[in-house]
């Protein structure tokens, strides 16, 4: 076998590259004895010849042949160096496949390279590139959960904001919170690995405790959806620390309303000459406790105090605030001192103790001989006197809020007299039942005063003025005294 | 910005014909319609757009977690016929776009009028008593194919018929909105598109559909066009002489001609 055209054959046959010409649809018209041996190894019977060139290829390639390569080759005419496996009989074989269209009939001309080695290198990059991929998206899931978290409030919303988090990543197909009763986290089959069954488990840990295991069944497919454990494990420790914050502020809530129900059921005193009844109304959102409180206790036989306070701020800081200020105002008052001495020492307690700064509260002690009524107001809204003819408001014996301008020595705050005709009535309240953000304090102050003036005693009365009250979103209370001018005991 | 500019709209064709709204599939653009588009325009209003993340789309159309599955890519074909406002459409989908298509259908059938499906497949991965053609091991072998290689399809489209002498104003407008294929795009979109299973959705649909198959396609084979078919009450199936997946590019005569057929006869089969 001589001439140019035998040696060319055998170039074409042996060159150290697989060759194959195909015909338009892709099938193998021709192969060099370098893909055959590629192909069949030992087994020289093993055909190539009338195949389609996607079997001859790993899946992938299959793929990608179609969406990618046959478009292109109808379009462009050539492709270059597009990485393949081919089906080899010692296992796939990483190739590079340059091919070009022959313009006369469509028959395609394809070189296949093979690179063994320089795969190992490829994949090395991919493996380098996927691992900062990964990073990227285990960063974007750990930031979506804690935006999440971070929004949630109570310990139920804390609960499914996690468990829809976890569930966000692709790679997730199920995840439950486990506590205790169930599967405990030294449950062999969960774990940092997923197990044979594809589960993980990751506790979720809080300061004092844990609040069980997220367990996750991830799925199997694909590959690069991996479920990042040091991720989910993140994820559950805030997920702790979210749910020890919702914990606890549910229990300070909790304890706060207790403390303040405590105050505000007092048994008010109760006699033949004078009746007491006080009213409380919460803020609509109900969640926290607001500052207002009220109190009446007998400072002597015959004098009758009466407290209405607000505190400010809110939750258990308030409620304990309050707590202390009615504490230090019933064992600061006393026979003889009146209400502009006693308001002096309850602001000394303040500023001395650091508590319930800024605090509003009226004080006003009712003589049950004379009918005579003193009272002093910190900073606080005017008591209102209610008689046959009308309501008036009394504008006197007005001063600073607590611990704003305290003294030790000079003259006591000032305080306001009034004489009270039997059958009349001084009502004590809290802002809330005045004031609201769209009306003027003063248009409140004439609504309180009508409402008041209307024919009613006693819890009558406090319902009526807390149902007037226009202002839902704070708390509101109220405290009514009725002196009947009977001598008592 | 409108979902047309969002997606890179582009409208051929008499403003008055019935609009045809072609859907490209994965890993390509709008640009794979190139070889078919002029003939629908003969009587249609041609109506092309690209897919979030792919060709011309605006970057910020591709969101990772809202296109992890196929109902993102739903959403924002829903959107773009809203905003278009042509009234029901004929809704041509190539691939997992024929899928795209399909859950369209279900959820608004007031915006299709006709549904053509090419190469259609509702699950590529095997299932028990169902042959979608791929076990998951081969779908783990695709991705990392895609890993590995990097031929956009812009890349290579893009200069081809940018250097179509026929068409100049197309080639510049083209070479301007060349743009290269994120690889992490396409393997989101190959991700949703191979792990999704939209069997159950078929009976959901009402819209008359015609289903084209390829004589022999190595991705959407020939007996799940035929599932396809038969799970969708009112469609109708032509099997078309042409190889591999892409019928638009190699064998567009035969496409045009099977759907311009079914568009000119009734709607029910």
């Amino acid at each position: 076998m001589t001439g140019p055209a035998s040696n060319e054959s055998r170039a074409w046959s042996t060159a150290p590259l697989g060759l194959l010409h195909l015909d338009a649809d892709g099938y193998v018209l021709r192969a060099n004895d370098t893909f055959v041996g590629w192909v069949a190894g030992q087994d020289a019977g093993t055909g190539v010849a009338g195949r389609r060139i996607g079997d001859l290829l790993t899946v992938g390639g299959r793929i990608y042949w179609d969406t990618h390569v046959a478009p292109a080759l109808t379009l462009a005419g050539q492709v270059e160096a597009v990485r393949v496996e081919v089906r080899t009989a010692a296992g796939p074989l990483p190739a590079l496949l340059t091919a070009r269209t022959r313009p006369r009939d469509g028959a395609i001309d394809v070189a296949l390279l093979a690179v063994r080695r320089r795969a190992e290198f490829e994949q090395e990059l991919v493996r380098a590139r996927s691992a900062a991929e990964r990073s990227t998206e285990r960063l974007r899931w750990v930031q979506h959960a804690t935006a999440a978290l971070s929004h949630a409030a109570g310990p139920e919303q804390v609960r499914a904001a996690l468990l829809a988090a976890v569930a966000a990543h692709p790679g997730v197909a199920a995840v439950r919170l486990q506590t205790a009763g169930g599967l405990q986290a030294g449950d062999p089959t969960g774990g940092r690995h997923p197990g044979p069954d594809g589960r993980l488990s990751v506790p979720v840990a809080g300061a004092a405790g844990t609040h069980g295991d997220l367990v996750v069944q991830v799925r199997g497919r694909p590959a690069e959806a991996t479920v990042d454990v040091d991720a989910l494990a993140t994820i559950a420790q805030q997920g702790g620390v979210a749910l020890d914050r919702a914990l606890l502020h549910e229990r300070s809530m909790s304890v706060a309303h207790e403390l303040q129900h405590a105050m505000l059921t007092i048994d008010l005193p109760h006699r033949e000459d004078v009746t007491v009844s006080a009213g409380y109304r919460p803020a609509d959102s109900g969640m926290e406790v607001g500052g207002d409180w009220y109190d009446a206790f007998w400072v002597a036989p015959a004098v009758l105090a009466l407290v209405v306070g607000d505190v400010v701020g809110h939750g258990l800081l308030a409620a304990t605030a309050m707590g202390q200020l009615r504490t230090a105002t019933r064992a600061l008052a006393g026979p003889g001192l009146g209400p502009g001495r006693v308001l002096d020492r309850v602001d000394g307690f303040v500023v001395d103790r650091e508590t319930g700064f800024g605090s509003t509260l009226v004080y006003a002690e009712l003589d049950t001989g004379s009918g005579v009524l003193a009272y002093a107001c910190a900073g606080h809204l005017p008591p209102l006197h209610v008689t046959d003819a009308g309501a008036e408001f009394l504008w006197e014996g007005r001063s600073t809020p607590l611990g704003v301008h305290h003294r030790r020595v000079g003259p006591p705050r000032r305080q306001g007299r009034v004489r009270l005709a039997a059958g009349d009535t001084v009502l004590l309240y809290t802002d809330g039942v005045v004031e609201r953000r769209d009306v003027p304090l003063t248009d409140g102050l004439a609504g309180l005063a009508r409402t008041a003036g209307r024919p009613a005693a006693g819890a009558a009365l406090t319902t009526q003025v807390l149902d007037a009250g226009p202002n839902r979103r704070d708390d509101a209370c109220v405290l009514a005294v009725t002196w009947s001018g009977t001598a008592g005991t | 910005m409108s979902p047309r500019a969002l997606h890179n709209v582009r409208a051929v064709g008499p403003v008055d014909g019935t609009p045809l709204v072609l859907a490209h599939g994965l890993g390509c653009d709008q640009k794979m319609w190139h070889r078919v588009v002029d003939a629908f325009a003969v009587d249609h209003r041609v109506v092309l757009f690209d897919h979030a993340g792919a060709g011309g789309a605006h970057p910020s159309t591709f969101d990772p977690d809202r296109h992890a599955s196929l109902e993102g890519y739903t959403d924002d074909v829903v959107a773009l016929l809203d905003d278009l406002a042509l009234g029901p459409v004929v809704l041509v989908g190539h691939s997992v776009s024929a899928t795209i298509a399909l859950l369209v259908a279900a959820r608004r059938p007031d915006l299709v009028d006709r549904l053509v499906l090419v190469g259609p497949s509702p699950r590529y991965l095997d299932d028990d008593g169902y042959r979608g053609g791929f076990s998951a091991a081969e779908i783990d072998e695709l991705l990392a194919t895609l890993e590995t290689n990097y031929l956009g399809w812009s890349d290579v489209m893009a200069p081809v018929i940018a250097g179509n002498p026929d068409r100049p104003e197309l080639g510049a407008e083209l070479t301007a909105s060349f743009r290269r294929t994120d690889p992490q795009v396409t393997r989101a979109f190959a991700r949703a598109t191979f792990l999704s299973d939209n069997r159950a959705d078929l009976a959901r649909v009402r819209t008359a559909s015609l289903v084209v198959q390829c004589r022999e396609d190595a991705i959407a084979p020939v007996e799940v066009g035929r599932y396809v078919h038969e799970h969708l009450a009112g469609s109708r199936f032509v099997l078309i002489d042409a190889v591999g997946h892409c019928p638009q590019l190699s064998a567009p005569e035969a496409l045009v001609a099977a759907v311009l057929d079914y568009l000119a006869g009734p709607p029910a089969p």
